[in-house]
C-alpha cells in the first residue's frame, strides 16, 4: 500500500509525482522459532501464503547434487493429513495457484488464492511443516519427473545451462557456490527416503522458516490461526551453516564449453558482486542499470545497436531472482549469442570499452538519474509483481537473512545514496578484469563423452 | 515454475529461467487461454469467491473450511473512438504508481503472403530504430527516463507497441508510442544488422525442440494460411528489402485499426489530452483484411527426428471451435480438467503417477475467430509410446463418462478464481481487453464468464469432448530420436515424414 493511496484516484494534474513506498510490515516471531511477516493490501481480494525455508541448493549434502531440488518436489507428495496429489487439488478448488522453488538461500512454498481461503492453507501449510508421510514410489515418481526437468531445461536444449548453472560452477571456488544444483542424474537417482527423512528433520523445521501471508485480510484473524496451526509445530537443532564465503579473485578465469545443439557460439562474463547490503552492493545495482537493464544501456548500446555482434544482451545480478532475494556470495552476470565470424576477444574488447571508463570516471549526474528512474520503476515491478507474491518473496527474504522484513520500505532510500564517486569506488574493485571469468559456448561436440549431463566444463569442473 | 520456453515466431532471448528447479507447473496458466475479462458497465459484475474443503479419507484431520464467499468487481473503464477510428481504452488499475500504454494494431504475421513470412516482425523491430525525429538511442533513452522501455512486438493478428512507464509520465509516454507508430524513419542502413538478427535467433530456434514440433503442427493443421506459417527460411529473411517494409507498414498501419490501451494510475484528464494531440492526426488506413482460416486434421504421426535426444516432444491435437462459439467456454472448461491445469487428468497420470514428464500441459490456442486444443509433452525417450497413448487414453475416458460433479466443481472453482488473477495485472487487464476487441466479443462474454464456467455440467464435458476432441481426427507431431521411437510411435497412426 502506498502512502497517499486513498487520494491518489482522485489525484489533481501534476500530484503524481514521486511517491515513495511505505507497505505495512507486521513481523513476529513464534516461540517455536517460526518467523511470521504479515502485510495487509486491500487492492484485490487474494491473498498469497509463503513459506520459505532457509535451505538452498548450495548447502545440499556433498554426494546429493540437486537434492535440495528434489526435497522441493517431495513436499508435494503427501503429509499428515493430505495424501499425494490432495494439496494440489485443495489449493486449485479453492480457486488458487500454487508452486515452489529452489534457490541459493532458500526454497520456497506458496500458494495465490481467494482471500476467504486464508485458513485453509495455512493449515495446509502446517500440515506439511509437522511431518512429511512420503511412500518410496512417490520418491521413484518424483525422481522421474526432475530427471526430466533437467532434460527439457538443460540436456535437451541449445546453451541449455548457460549460463545460469555454467557460470557459477565457473566463477566460484568454494563447493557450496561451485556444484551442479540442478544435480548429477546419478545422484538424483542415488537418493533414499531416509536421505529425505534427514533432511526434512534438520532444515524444515519452524526455527528454519518464515511465514508470510500479504493481501486482502485482517492481521489479527491471521495471527490467531497461525497461533492455532503454527504454535504446537516442535522446534530442531538446525545444522551450523557452512562457510560459504568465496575467495577474492585475482586473476581471470575462462572456461570453454562445447555444446553439441548450439548453431552459434555464445559468450558470458561475471563479476564477483560487493557483500550484500553494503554501499558498494546498492552502487553494483545502479550499474547494473546503467551497463545492462534496458536498450538504453551501455553495453546494449555499444554491442546491439551500434555494431551489431549481437541481437540482445541479458543478464543482471542473481539469474534465479532479482538482487534482493539472495544472501550469500553472488555473481553480475551478462551473457550474449554471436556470430561465428566475430571473436570472443573482439566482444570483450567492446565490453570493456564500456565498463572501464566507469572505473576511471565518475558518472555524469544524467546518467545517474536515469539509472535510479529505471531501478525505482523496476523495484515497482518486483514488489508488485504475481499478485502480491513479489511482496512476499522480499519480506521472506529479509525476515530470513537480516531479521528485518521492514528493510523492503528503506530500499529506495538505499538506491538514492548512491552518488558518482561510489559508483567509481565499487566499479574500481568489482568491474576489475582479475575479478572477472570468461564462459565461452562453442558450437559441437564436447571432447570427452563421460560428462552424463552435458553441463560441465573441459577444465572447470563441476565439485572441484 | 516451468522454465518458460518461447514457441513464438521469435526466437528465445537468451535469459536464465525466471525461477530455475521448480515443482509446480504454469503459474501463469491464465495467460493461456485469455478467456478476456473486464466489463462494460464495468460495475456490474460481481463475482463470488466460494471455498471448498477436500474430503479425506477417515482418521486424518479435514481441512478447515473456507470464510464466507468475496464479492470482487472489475476495475472500471472509460473507452471512446476518435473521430479518425482509433479507440481509446483507459482503466485506473494498482495499487503501485505506474502505468502501461500498449497500442495494438490490427497487423501482423496474418497479413504476409506465403513469400514474406516474419516481415511483420522485422517491421516491428525496424520501428524501434527511430523516427523522424528522434534516433534509436533517443528513443531508448527518452523511455528510460521513464523508467521503462518502447517495445514494438508482432504476433499473429496484432502488433503491440507500447511500455509500462512510472505513473507521472503517462503522457509523455503516449506521445513517444504515437511518434513510433505514425513517423518511423526505416533506415535502410538499420536493415542488415536486424537481418542478421533474425537469421541468428532463426539459426537457434531452429535447434529447439518445441519450436520445431510447433511448426510442424501449425503446417499440418493450416496448410493454406499464414497461421500454418510460424519461422520463415533464411532465404526469405534475406530477400526483405526497406521497400517491403514499408509497404508492409503503409498497407496495415492506420489509426482505424489501431486501439490504445492506458491501464495503471495515471492523470486521465492529461492522459486524454495527450492522446488527442498525439493520435488526433493520424490517417484512418486501409480496413483490417483477416482471412478466415479453414483448419483440418486427420490422424497421422508426423515424425521429425532429433539424434540422440534424451526427451521426446509431443504435440497432439486438433482444431476446436473457436472464441465466438457458444461452445467455447465448455472447451475450457473441458481443457482445464483434461490437461490444463496441475490437478488436471493428464498431468495427473503422466506427471504425478508415471513420471514420463515435467510439465506437461493443454491449451485451447487461439487466434482469430480460430482455435485448436494441444496437449504439448517433452517425455523420457524410451516413454515416449507410452506417453502417447496414456495422453488419448485420458481423451477417450473423458468421451466415455462424464466427470463427477466434484471432480468438475473443483475445476470451476478453480477458473473463477484465476479470473481474478487474470484480472489483477496491469498486463493482465489489457490482455483481457485486446482478446474481446481483437474477437469482436461483447462485453457481455466477459460479464457472463464466471456463470457460464459455473453453468457447465458434467454431461456438458463430455459431450464437448466427444463434440471436439476426437482422437481419430489427432494430429500427433512429434520431435524425438528416431532409432528409439520409431517403432514406439508407428502404431498410432499412419507415419508421415
Amino acid at each position: 500500500m502506498l502512502v497517499c493511496l486513498a487520494a491518489l484516484a482522485a489525484a489533481p494534474p501534476g500530484a503524481l509525482a514521486q511517491e515513495k513506498i511505505d507497505f505495512p510490515v507486521i513481523y513476529d516471531t513464534l516461540p517455536n522459532g517460526l518467523k511470521v511477516v504479515l502485510s495487509p493490501d486491500s487492492s484485490a481480494p487474494i491473498v498469497t501464503v509463503a513459506v520459505y525455508y532457509h535451505i538452498g541448493f548450495r548447502i545440499e549434502p556433498r554426494d546429493r547434487t540437486g537434492f535440495a531440488h528434489l526435497f522441493e518436489h517431495l513436499m508435494f507428495q503427501g503429509s499428515k493429513n493430505l495424501g499425494k496429489m490432495e494439496f494440489v487439488k485443495l489449493i486449485q478448488a479453492n480457486g488458487g495457484i500454487l508452486n515452489g522453488s529452489t534457490r541459493f538461500d532458500f526454497t520456497n512454498y506458496f500458494e495465490i488464492v481467494p482471500s476467504n481461503t486464508l485458513r485453509t492453507m495455512l493449515w495446509a501449510e502446517a500440515d506439511r511443516m509437522r511431518g512429511l508421510d512420503i511412500t518410496q514410489d512417490n520418491l521413484t515418481n518424483q525422481q522421474g519427473v526432475v530427471k526430466n526437468e533437467v532434460r527439457v531445461n538443460v540436456l535437451n536444449q541449445p546453451y541449455g545451462g548457460f549460463p545460469w548453472l555454467d557460470m557459477p560452477q565457473a566463477a566460484n571456488t568454494n563447493w557450496y557456490n561451485a556444484h551442479n544444483f540442478y544435480g548429477d542424474l546419478a545422484d538424483i537417482d542415488a537418493a533414499t527416503l531416509e536421505d529425505a527423512k534427514s533432511f526434512f528433520h534438520q532444515y524444515y523445521s519452524p526455527n528454519n522458516a518464515v511465514l508470510v501471508v500479504v493481501g486482502d485480510f485482517d492481521p489479527a484473524q491471521a495471527k490467531q490461526w497461525v497461533q492455532e496451526y503454527f504454535a504446537g509445530i516442535p522446534s530442531a537443532e538446525r545444522p551450523p551453516m557452512p562457510d560459504l564465503t568465496e575467495p577474492r579473485q585475482t586473476v581471470e578465469k575462462r572456461v570453454t564449453k562445447k555444446d553439441p545443439l548450439a548453431p552459434r557460439p555464445a559468450l558470458a562474463v561475471a563479476y564477483h558482486m560487493p557483500e550484500r547490503g553494503t554501499p558498494e552492493y546498492y552502487a553494483m545495482g545502479v550499474i547494473d542499470q546503467i551497463l545492462l537493464q534496458g536498450k538504453d544501456s551501455r553495453l546494449y548500446q555499444a554491442l546491439v545497436q551500434r555494431r551489431g555482434l549481437t541481437g540482445d544482451v541479458s543478464g543482471g545480478i542473481n539469474l534465479l531472482g532479482n538482487m534482493y532475494d539472495y544472501e550469500g556470495p553472488m555473481l553480475w552476470m551478462a551473457s550474449l549469442i554471436h556470430d561465428q565470424n566475430v571473436s570472443a576477444d573482439s566482444i570483450l574488447a567492446v565490453m570493456d570499452s564500456v565498463i572501464a571508463p566507469l572505473r576511471s570516471a565518475p558518472v555524469d549526474q544524467a546518467a545517474l538519474d536515469r539509472a535510479l528512474v529505471k531501478m525505482r520503476s523496476d523495484l515497482y515491478d518486483t514488489l508488485g509483481g504475481m499478485f502480491g507474491f513479489g511482496r512476499a518473496d522480499l519480506l521472506a527474504s529479509f525476515a530470513l537473512f537480516d531479521g528485518d522484513p521492514a528493510r523492503i520500505n528503506r530500499i529506495e532510500d538505499q538506491l538514492r545514496a548512491v552518488t558518482p564517486d561510489l559508483i567509481r569506488k565499487t566499479a574500481q574493485e568489482y568491474l576489475r578484469p582479475t575479478n572477472r571469468t570468461v564462459l565461452i559456448v562453442e558450437p559441437g561436440a564436447p571432447a570427452s563423452a563421460t560428462d552424463s549431463t552435458g553441463t560441465s566444463h573441459s577444465n572447470n569442473g563441476r565439485g572441484s | 515454475m516451468k522454465i518458460s520456453v518461447n514457441v513464438g515466431r521469435r526466437a528465445t532471448r537468451r535469459t536464465a529461467p525466471r525461477t530455475a528447479p521448480c515443482t509446480a507447473h504454469r503459474a501463469a496458466h491464465y495467460t493461456v487461454h485469455r478467456t478476456a475479462n473486464l466489463l462494460a458497465p464495468w460495475s456490474a459484475l460481481v463475482l463470488l469467491l466460494l471455498g471448498v474443503a477436500v474430503p479425506v479419507a477417515a482418521q486424518k484431520e479435514a481441512p478447515p473450511p473456507a470464510g464466507p464467499p468475496v464479492s470482487f468487481a472489475l476495475p472500471a473503464k472509460s473507452e471512446l473512438t476518435l473521430p479518425n477510428g482509433m479507440a481509446v481504452t483507459l482503466v485506473q488499475y494498482g495499487s503501485l504508481p505506474k502505468v502501461d500504454v500498449a497500442l495494438v494494431v490490427r497487423a501482423g504475421n496474418i497479413n504476409e503472403s506465403a513469400r514474406q513470412v516474419s516481415l511483420a516482425d522485422v517491421m516491428g523491430d525496424l520501428m524501434q530504430q527511430g523516427t523522424k525525429t528522434r534516433s534509436a538511442e533517443q528513443l531508448a533513452r527518452e523511455a528510460a527516463s521513464m523508467g521503462g522501455s518502447l517495445d514494438v512486438s508482432a504476433g499473429m493478428d496484432q502488433t503491440y507497441i507500447g511500455g509500462s512507464v512510472l505513473s507521472e509520465f503517462a503522457p509523455k509516454m503516449t506521445a513517444l508510442v504515437a511518434d513510433v507508430a505514425r513517423n518511423p524513419a526505416f533506415p535502410d542502413s538499420e536493415l542488415q544488422r536486424i537481418k542478421d538478427n533474425h537469421l541468428r535467433q532463426l539459426a537457434v530456434t531452429m535447434t529447439q525442440p518445441q519450436p520445431l514440433a510447433l511448426q510442424k503442427f501449425r503446417a499440418v493443421l493450416y496448410p493454406d494460411h499464414p497461421y500454418g506459417r510460424v519461422f520463415p527460411t533464411a532465404e526469405m529473411v534475406k530477400s526483405f528489402t526497406i521497400g517491403d517494409v514499408r509497404r508492409f507498414y503503409e498497407a496495415n498501419f492506420g489509426a482505424g485499426r489501431a486501439h490504445l490501451y492506458v491501464v495503471g494510475r495515471f492523470d486521465s484528464t492529461a492522459v486524454m489530452s495527450a492522446i488527442r494531440d498525439a493520435f488526433g492526426g493520424w490517417e484512418r488506413g486501409r480496413p483490417a483484411q483477416m482471412a478466415a482460416p479453414r483448419p483440418r486434421s486427420a490422424r497421422a504421426v508426423y515424425l521429425i527426428d532429433r539424434p540422440d535426444a534424451p526427451q521426446s516432444t509431443l504435440l497432439i491435437g486438433l482444431p476446436v471451435a473457436g472464441p465466438t462459439s457458444p461452445d467455447f467456454v465448455p472447451l475450457l472448461v473441458t481443457d482445464a480438467l483434461l490437461g490444463g491445469s496441475f490437478a488436471s487428468r493428464i498431468t495427473s497420470n503422466i506427471r504425478e503417477q508415471k513420471g514420463y514428464t515435467y510439465s506437461p500441459y493443454s491449451t485451447v490456442s487461439t487466434r482469430y475467430h480460430d482455435a485448436y486444443w494441444a496437449e504439448e509433452a517433452d517425455v523420457t525417450t524410451k516413454f515416449t509410446g507410452p506417453s502417447i497413448k496414456e495422453i488419448l487414453g485420458e481423451v477417450d475416458r473423458l468421451r466415455g463418462a462424464a466427470p463427477s460433479g466434484p471432480e468438475l466443481a473443483g475445476i470451476q472453482n478453480y477458473l473463477a478464481g484465476t479470473f481474478v488473477l487474470q484480472n489483477s495485472t496491469r498486463s493482465g487487464i489489457i490482455n483481457q481487453l485486446s482478446f474481446i476487441n481483437l474477437q469482436d466479443l461483447p462485453d457481455s462474454y466477459l460479464t457472463g464468464w464466471v456463470q457460464r464456467v459455473r453453468g457447465v455440467t458434467p454431461a456438458q464435458v463430455q459431450q464437448t469432448t466427444k463434440k471436439y476432441l476426437d482422437p481419430s481426427r489427432m494430429t500427433i507431431v512429434v520431435v524425438g530420436d528416431e532409432k528409439v521411437v520409431g517403432d514406439q510411435v508407428k502404431e498410432f497412426g499412419k507415419m508421415v515424414k
